[in-house]
């Protein structure tokens, strides 16, 4: 019974994948494509050429930070919408503190970088989590807003104050290099050993280990820390876990800026381990796609990982298809929110059927409640 | 079956998965009788009652109105055939006047969908006089008392026509003045030809107001009595399927010191003050029942006594020390156990699993600590022990806990409760929605509490549980402590007159 479950749960992503590329199939054959075509090119030159595999895994490093951070504000039943601004004074100030100090160790450097990078999250997430805990504003308005906010001081930071002077006269609007000693290390070294080599195989960095990592100690601890299990019980009934002496507002405000930090971290991808600055045009949009990816995983961290592979694949294929089968790319944007709705949806059955299955054992196991103390047989003596 | 069958339903089995809810039902109910159904919770009365009104269809069985085999589909069918649900949770709008609540559903229009508004109160004007139920057609819902209330709801049954009244527990929401008024109410639906079914699940009621009495167990029909000659033992007996104990022992106890004390409480709910100047002291080995119709500032007044609701002014004393400011968690610490009234509200995590529940506010305690983790076999341990000694029936304690039935939920709470060793205890509505064997079950571990020595303050809107457990009782009306009597000083029908607040006194004389 119980890995019948276990393989529904598993079965339910599975199936939603096959429903969403059902509904693809309708929009490309609409088009005037053969569906079947497409998604045999987008499979095969997605998943059968290194560099496509590669270019999947540098794509899914910050989707699995993102992920990471969005489920861990779901877990104490918040919305954090707020990681996309997060990630982008997250990406500031490691920028800052990689351009600005010269001559440090790597050992110092880096973790250094990536400590500002957090705090900068953090700082972000602050303004919203206090005045939720504080005043009860909604933190879906008051993060979308931060989001405009980083948005705009981020420009105005980049052209403005910190814009690489070297770059004077040219159009890139930039910071300075960032120190060497503060970059995230490639992991192409590691993988020539083995005869993978080529550009995408150098973008994966080492920021892709401190991901799973990350969701894998995040993982651990909820299931098995006292602190963890006041996060869960404070997900599961706020009110009770009040009652039980766990301070609530305390739990939410540790989780969110957990989240938020984590959140500080996405833009390293790029900025550390690729770029080497922070550019006016450095990749948007992750902190959404975020959203995405903890939805999928169902806000488990372990989830995240396939979930945020997922994404890197179908934006992979995404080339792919755009350019051998000539299919519009906007095809593909549309099957990622069509399969992402379709699991939405599978989940909620699944988790009605769960729920059923589990009444119905609970009832076969056991004879229901206090009835089951009585003796039989003295039973019908009142008739 | 003769003519003066209403209804006969014969052989009635529906089955959800898992459970039989209805097995073989076979029931007659006679034109002009009231027919009470007693059972315990799941026994299947609100499944035959659902599928009496349409809202359920039978596996197989066969339904008969007036000698005429039936097919009730739909709660309109029921109401086409006479057949009328006066529900437990009101369905009213407060702003609506009484005459527009009646004709909510089924209004009166004239030409362009114009209310004919004057028609429905004269309407409702005359039913109330037929059957003496003295409302004002155009009084607002809202400033209506519970029993007014529900005799709209009776009454918008009437008007739809129906023949055949079902009442769901429609004493639960009641004080004893107000069921004698129901009561009274029901004689004259009955005089005038009306034919009713009553469910409940309290006897001396079942027995004071039918005629006849059918006991459902476990799905199935145990049999159909007269109320006359019938005593509430046998009743008792034939829902349970045991003798079983109605009245329980309770022995003198000396009572000890002062263990929780509330001096001048003062609490706020929103704007209003919910909990007004309530001073009332618990000791060692007494059980301090507090009365009270519900809303009137229990739920805040436990909420600020266990630390998760602040106090406006008034001083909270545990074992003579100041904790007025402590939170829940510190509250805890000092020895304070606190079934809350609502068991999914405040009580479980539903999701969570059995053993997860079961150290919900003990989690931080050394005895499961091992550096920042659980101590996993230490708290395996302590739940085998804790499912043992009380008789907790659960298949898998990894299993979420909304699986199990009320009983063992509740079950779970006093277990966990009841651990480490509480000197005070604090037990909201602590049986509410339990049955029979699971009510004696909590009722004797209070008990038992109390003659090691633990102090109790018990808070219910059942009366009876409130006079048969109680040392010494409070009455609540509007927020303050109305009334306080020792045991035996006073009767439900004298307690009564103070919850509705048609009496009080200075409380405080008993300490």
């Amino acid at each position: 019974m119980k890995a019948r479950l276990l393989l529904l749960q598993i079965a339910a992503p599975v199936v939603a994948i096959l429903f969403g590329m059902l509904i693809s199939s309708i929009i490309i054959l609409a088009i005037g494509r053969n569906p079947l075509e497409v998604f045999g090119i987008m499979v095969r030159f997605s998943l059968t050429r290194t560099d496509s595999l590669f270019s999947i895994l540098f794509k899914s490093t910050p989707l699995i930070l993102a992920g990471l951070a969005v489920a861990m504000s779901f877990r104490v039943n918040l919305f954090n919408i707020g990681v996309e601004g997060q990630y982008y004074i997250g990406a500031f100030f490691a920028a800052y503190v990689g351009f600005t100090l010269r001559g440090l160790p790597p050992l110092v450097h880096l973790p250094l970088a990536l400590a500002a990078a957090m705090i900068g999250g953090m700082l972000w997430g602050l303004l919203p989590i206090v005045l939720k805990l504080r005043r009860g504003a909604h933190e879906v308005i008051t993060t979308i807003m931060m989001n405009y906010i980083a948005s705009a001081l981020l420009l105005y930071l980049i052209a403005d104050i910190f814009r690489d002077p070297a770059q004077a006269g040219t159009p890139r609007v930039r910071t300075p290099d960032v120190a060497g000693a503060a970059r995230i290390p490639s992991l192409g070294p590691f993988f020539a050993q083995f005869g993978l080599t080529g550009s995408d195989v150098q973008k994966v960095n080492a920021l892709i280990i401190i991901g799973i990592v990350l969701a894998v100690v995040l993982a651990y601890a909820l299931a098995r820390t006292r602190f963890g299990y006041e996060v869960r019980a404070v997900a599961a009934n706020p009110l009770a876990a009040e009652a039980a002496g766990i301070p609530n507002a305390r739990v939410q405000f540790l989780v969110f800026m957990l989240s938020a930090g984590i959140a500080g971290l996405v833009g390293l991808n790029d900025i550390l381990g690729f770029f080497g600055y922070l550019d006016i045009d450095f990749p948007k949009g992750l902190g959404f796609l975020g959203i995405s990816i903890a939805l999928l995983a169902k806000n488990h961290p372990i989830g995240v990982i396939p979930a945020a592979l997922l994404l890197g694949f179908l934006d992979r294929g995404a080339q792919g298809v755009q350019f051998f089968a000539r299919v519009p790319k906007e095809t593909i944007v549309i099957m990622q929110a069509i399969i992402i709705l379709a699991i939405v949806v599978a989940y909620e059955l699944m988790t009605r059927y769960v729920r059923v299955q589990r009444k119905r054992e609970a009832q076969l196991g056991t004879p229901p409640g206090p009835q089951a103390a009585m003796q039989p047989g003295s039973a019908e003596a009142g008739s | 079956m003769d003519e003066n069958t209403f209804i006969e339903l014969k052989g009635i089995t529906k089955r959800f998965p898992g459970v039989t809810a209805n097995d073989r039902v076979d029931l007659a109910v006679r034109v002009g009788e009231i027919h009470a159904i007693v059972g315990e919770n799941g026994a299947g009365k609100s499944t035959l009652m659902r599928t009496l009104y349409g809202l359920y269809q039978p596996d197989s069985g066969t339904i008969s109105v007036r000698g005429r085999p039936v097919v009730i589909e739909s709660p309109r069918k029921a109401l086409d055939l006479g057949i009328g649900m006066v529900h437990q949770h009101f369905m009213l709008i407060p702003v609506f006047t009484v005459a527009e609540n009646v004709i909510l559903g089924s209004e009166p229009a004239a030409g362009l969908g114009r209310l004919r508004i004057r028609e429905a109160d004269r309407r409702v004007k005359e039913l109330s006089e037929q059957y003496g139920f003295a409302l004002d057609p155009s009084a607002k819902v809202g400033r209506l008392s519970v029993g007014e209330q529900q005799r709209v709801e009776i009454i918008k049954v009437l008007y739809r026509g129906a023949e055949l009244l079902i009442l769901d527990e429609p004493t639960a929401v009641l004080v004893p003045q107000e069921v004698e008024d129901l009561f009274g109410n029901l004689r004259r639906l009955r005089e005038q030809g009306k034919t009713i079914i009553f469910i409940s699940h309290k006897l001396d009621e079942v027995l004071e107001i039918s005629d006849r009495i059918t006991v459902l167990r476990r799905g199935q029909i145990v049999g159909t009595v007269d109320a006359a000659g019938t005593t509430k033992a046998q009743l008792a007996e034939m829902m349970v399927g045991r003798p079983v104990l109605l009245e329980l022992e309770h022995p003198p106890v000396p009572p000890g010191d002062v263990r929780l004390e509330a001096r001048h409480f003062t609490v706020e709910e929103g704007r209003r003050q919910a909990v007004r100047d309530v001073s009332l002291t618990v000791r060692s080995g007494e059980i301090y029942g507090i009365a009270g119709v519900e809303g009137n500032g229990q739920t805040e007044l436990v909420e600020a006594l266990v630390g998760l609701r602040p106090l406006k002014s008034g001083v909270l004393l545990i074992d003579g020390r100041d904790v007025t400011h402590a939170r829940a968690r510190a509250i805890r610490l000092m020895g304070v156990a606190h079934i809350p009234e609502d068991r999914h509200r405040r009580g479980l995590a539903l999701p969570m699993s059995g053993w997860e529940n079961m150290i919900l506010g003990h989690h931080y305690r050394q005895a499961f600590a091992a550096g920042a983790f659980l101590d996993q076999p230490s708290i395996d341990a302590f739940v085998a022990d804790r499912v043992r000694d009380y008789d907790i029936r659960v298949a898998d304690v990894a299993a979420p806990v909304l699986a199990l039935s009320g009983g063992n939920q509740q079950k779970v709470i006093v277990a966990r409760e009841f651990s480490f060793a509480p000197k005070i205890l604090v037990a909201a509505q602590p049986t509410r929605g339990l049955d029979i064997g699971a009510t004696e079950f909590v009722q004797r571990q209070v008990l038992e509490a109390r003659s090691n020595g633990m102090a109790v303050l018990l808070i219910s809107a059942w009366l009876e549980e409130v006079l048969s457990l109680s040392d010494r009782i409070g009455v609540m009306y509007g927020g303050e402590l109305v009334a306080e009597f020792r045991r035996g000083e006073a009767t439900a029908y004298e307690l009564g007159l103070y919850m509705t607040g048609a009496k009080r006194k200075e409380a405080g004389a008993t300490a």
